[in-house]
């Protein structure tokens, strides 16, 4: 029974991913996905248009505007530049928030983003979202 | 006074054993959460190979609000553009391809476009290979 129940504590420690943000948000769903480098930087957005961000190490916290990325974003990238950036944002978020951020990215010189999405099924493909 | 020596046992207790066990399996079942870790990759242009898109030779695909689109200032499907873009492709493979989002265009339709293009290759079997999407302050910059 012990032995059982260390077999299986050693599968979960071994599986945990700890979310180092845990913003509630509707990913948008893709059909391409490909698996996230671990210790990624997270920067996810809002509905409403609030960003966290975190630098994969620690809990995301709320930066007040897009501007703040930047200064996140170019401090992710002097401590490793191949870092790679996680953008959770919300499917019905207006372009603008997504623009804002990924112009800061782009200025911080961050060399590859993903956009944190969904699988695509075929239910969801005919119900047309 | 004389203190009453204690007998030590030389084993370890392990009758609670089983008990931590399973308070850690609990632990480790109810904080585990099978995340969302996947997703489209989209490569930044380092300064080095960003050749400046020519408006005029390229495909524009604009998003507007709804997520109407407008490739070449033409209303389409989002099924039909690859379609529309394949002959281009085959005459010019690293045709530069344009997705502008409107402002209050929302990021899902967005991301059904780029979507869509990253597919092209199990759909057309050619593959959109010079795909950006410009920062409204790269428009403003570069675009006249």
């Amino acid at each position: 029974m012990a032995d059982i129940a260390f077999l299986l504590i050693i599968f979960f420690m071994v599986t945990i991913n700890f979310e180092v943000d845990k913003t509630q948000v509707y990913l948008p769903k893709t059909e391409i996905r490909f698996e996230i480098p671990k210790k990624a930087a997270y920067i996810s957005i809002t509905e409403a248009g609030q960003i966290r961000v975190s630098s994969g190490e620690e809990i995301s916290v709320p930066v007040p505007g897009p501007e703040d990325v930047l200064s996140f974003a170019a401090g992710v990238v002097a401590a490793d530049p191949h870092k790679a950036f996680v953008l959770k944002a919300d499917n019905t978020v207006p372009y603008r928030y997504v623009d804002r951020v990924i112009d800061a990215l782009k200025q911080a010189k961050a060399e590859v983003i993903y956009l944190l999405s969904e699988q695509e099924t075929v239910e969801s493909t005919a119900s047309g979202g | 006074m004389r203190f009453k020596r204690g007998t030590v046992s030389d084993e370890i207790p392990t009758a609670s054993m089983a008990d931590i066990a399973f308070l850690l399996i609990i632990y480790f079942m109810v904080t585990t959460t099978f995340a969302a870790t996947r997703g489209l990759d989209f490569s930044l242009p380092q300064e080095e190979d960003t050749p400046l898109v020519d408006k005029e030779e390229s495909v524009l695909i604009e998003i507007q609000p709804g997520g109407v689109l407008m490739v070449d200032n033409r209303p389409m499907e989002l099924s039909e553009v690859l379609d529309y873009l394949k002959p281009k492709l085959e005459r010019n493979p690293m045709k530069p391809v344009i997705i502008r989002p409107d402002e209050i265009a929302e990021y899902g339709y967005m991301v059904d476009v780029f979507d869509e293009l990253r597919q092209a290759k199990d759909k057309i079997g050619i593959e959109v290979k010079n795909v950006s999407i410009p920062t409204q302050r790269e428009i403003q910059m570069f675009w006249y």
